[in-house]
């Protein structure tokens, strides 16, 4: 396929009915060949036979080519949707799905059901940009892969090459205005009329093992994402023992008590040195007393003005140290309490903590600490939909089991980015359960087509 | 009124208020902790170490049957001395220094009678009534003189 050719009108051929299927082309050539046969004779007949014979088969395999290369488009896309809605549990495989595309359906569903955990990592970051860059061009109109030399190496490259050349078959315009809007949604951005540009080089039946590959270079990617992410769901169970990403919400917030109290242990094993110095301190200002009460004795014994002198600034350093004293037991009587108050204060805001957790359906939720990684997903699904938005438009799923009705089950769609914003607080919904919302799934849903 | 003296320590023991002419008085210790002495009987609570000599402790208010008002806690030892000789009180307060000239003689009340013949004068100031005692014939009745028969009793059972 050459890339960069210019776009012409006429590359698009005008909608038409649905061609004969294989099977009846290659009867009537079977049937054309034998009249010709019986017109001739000898070296002509063979020659006649033979040549409608070619003709006939070469027709049939144009007129299955594309119900091949659309059912096998149907199948990447439903993974892709799996992909953007990611995966579930309860997923199961289409009955459509031979028996590769169903090992691929499995492990991609699998993966992306367990990829829902996992944190920033600079695989998700590289992907999430070329989604970003590829959605971006086509919406600009340009061919990402002219424009965008890096897509030419990445995991969408297979994709965008074999999308981009089943535009040229007739099936991508048998799609009607309202299958369209199924496809990419009432009110969406519509595909931009110079791109995919047509080929009318390539066929079709090269498109589906391209398209294959790249689902492949594409669950390759995520599972070198999930091994880079240091196994965050690994067989689908996670321990949680090491990885604070992980731990359930009861755990974590046994944890932060933990920490607490260790914190406040500390405080209270300084508290108790505290009282220690402020013992000895107690006992320093007895002696000064003792010692200025010693000195007024000797004084008023001796009758010296100079010894009374002494004696007196004895006894007002003694008073000294005796407020200094007892202002140190106040404050120390003083931060006790409230040491004592704010463990019991820990204690009750764990309590209500699990409680709360237990009423939001606990340890399934996700962690809080996840949600910025969350909301960056979710914006990546943002754009992989976008990306979708324009793939679909460039397929064709009518007639061919790959027509998948991605927002039929949807208000008039607003933008996942705007979900994002009004995502809410970890504590009060469940941002798995916002992203499930944004496809007007509950959760536990799973993909049908 | 010359009173005699230029100041005297006072301290509370139970519901009295005791007085110690500092002409009398050698210094205060702390009797936090006291050696004690085997063979002693109860009012002496053990000796201490006073500028250097081992002085006996007498506590006050085991000797005189009361109770004091601080059961527990620290005490301090009021050493007293005569020429040569010391012992110290075991009292369960610092004592406060109050000067001859805030001081007057009082005259004997109703509670002198208890004390029996360990009362010598009553002081007063403006706060309170002061029992001075004769605190060296205390020491003398625990440790009686070589010679003297003087018997061990509390002054309230002598009073009686």
């Amino acid at each position: 396929m050459p890339a960069g050719r210019d776009f012409r009108e006429d590359d698009v051929r005008p909608a038409q009915s649905s061609p004969p299927p294989a099977v009846v082309v290659t009867f009537v050539a079977a049937i054309c060949a034998g009249i010709a046969g019986a017109m001739a004779s000898g070296v002509m007949a063979w020659m006649a036979v033979g040549a409608v014979a070619l003709g006939g088969a070469f027709f049939a395999s144009r007129t299955a080519a594309p119900r091949k290369m659309a059912a096998e488009i149907g199948r990447a896309r439903r993974l892709l949707l799996l992909l953007d809605r990611g995966g579930s549990a309860e997923a199961k495989v289409p009955p459509d799905f031979v028996e590769d595309w169903a090992q691929v359906y499995e492990k991609v569903n699998r993966l992306s059901f367990e990829g829902r955990n996992p944190s920033s990592a600079p695989q998700a970051d590289q992907l999430k940009k070329q989604v970003e860059l590829a959605a971006s061009l086509v919406r600009d109109g340009k061919d990402p892969l002219v424009e965008a030399p890096e897509l030419r190496a990445g995991p969408l490259l297979p994709l965008l090459e074999c999308v981009k050349g089943s535009s040229s078959n007739p099936v991508v315009n048998h799609l009607s205005l309202g299958e369209e809007e199924e496809l990419i949604g009432a009110g969406g951005d519509a595909l931009p009329p110079d791109w995919p540009k047509p080929s009318s080089e390539e066929t079709g039946p090269s498109v589906g093992p391209a398209f294959e590959q790249g689902l492949r270079d594409l669950v390759h990617e995520i599972e070198s994402l999930r091994t880079t992410l240091g196994g965050a769901a690994g067989g689908g169970t996670s321990s949680g023992s090491e990885d604070p990403s992980l731990r359930t919400p009861a755990q974590l917030v046994d944890a932060v008590v933990l920490t607490a109290a260790d914190g406040i242990e500390d405080l209270a094993a300084g508290l108790m040195r505290a009282n220690e110095l402020a013992s000895v301190a107690e006992r320093v200002t007895n002696r000064a007393t003792l010692l200025a009460l010693n000195a007024a004795l000797e004084a008023t014994r001796s009758g010296s003005e100079a010894f009374a002198a002494i004696a007196e600034e004895t006894r007002r350093l003694a008073e000294f140290a005796r407020e200094a004293t007892d202002t140190i037991s106040r404050l120390s009587s003083e931060i006790e309490y409230k040491v004592g108050e704010t463990i019991t204060a820990i204690h009750a805001t764990s309590n209500d903590a699990k409680t709360a957790l237990a009423e939001m359906s606990g340890s399934a939720a996700p962690l809080p600490s996840n949600r910025s990684a969350r909301v960056q997903v979710v914006r990546l699904l943002d754009r992989s939909r976008e990306l979708l938005k324009s793939l679909g438009a460039s397929e064709s799923g009518a007639g061919s089991g790959g027509a998948i009705s991605i927002h039929s089950s949807l208000e008039p769609r607003n933008s996942a980015q705007d979900n994002v914003e009004n995502v809410p607080a970890p504590a009060e919904k469940s941002p798995v359960e916002g992203i499930l919302l944004i496809e007007g799934l509950k959760p536990g849903a799973h993909f049908e087509s | 009124m010359n009173l005699g003296t230029r100041g005297a320590l006072t301290f509370r023991l139970g519901d009295y208020s005791f007085a110690v002419r500092v002409e009398e008085a050698g210094g205060i210790l702390d009797a936090e902790r006291l050696a004690q002495l085997p063979g002693v009987s109860d009012p002496v609570a053990g000796v201490a170490a006073f500028r250097g000599e081992m002085v006996p402790v007498v506590d006050l208010a085991s000797y005189l049957g009361i109770e004091p008002r601080v059961p527990e806690g620290h005490r301090y030892a009021l050493v007293l001395t005569r020429g040569p000789d010391r012992f110290a009180l075991l009292i369960p307060e610092i004592p406060k220094l109050i000067p001859g000239r805030e001081l007057r003689e009082a005259p004997p009340d109703s509670s002198n009678a208890e004390l029996g013949d360990l009362f010598d004068s009553m002081l007063e100031n403006d706060q309170d009534h002061y029992h001075c005692l004769n605190y060296w014939r205390i020491f003398e009745t625990i440790i009686p003189p070589v010679g003297s028969s003087a018997g061990r009793s509390t002054p309230m059972e002598r009073g009686n």
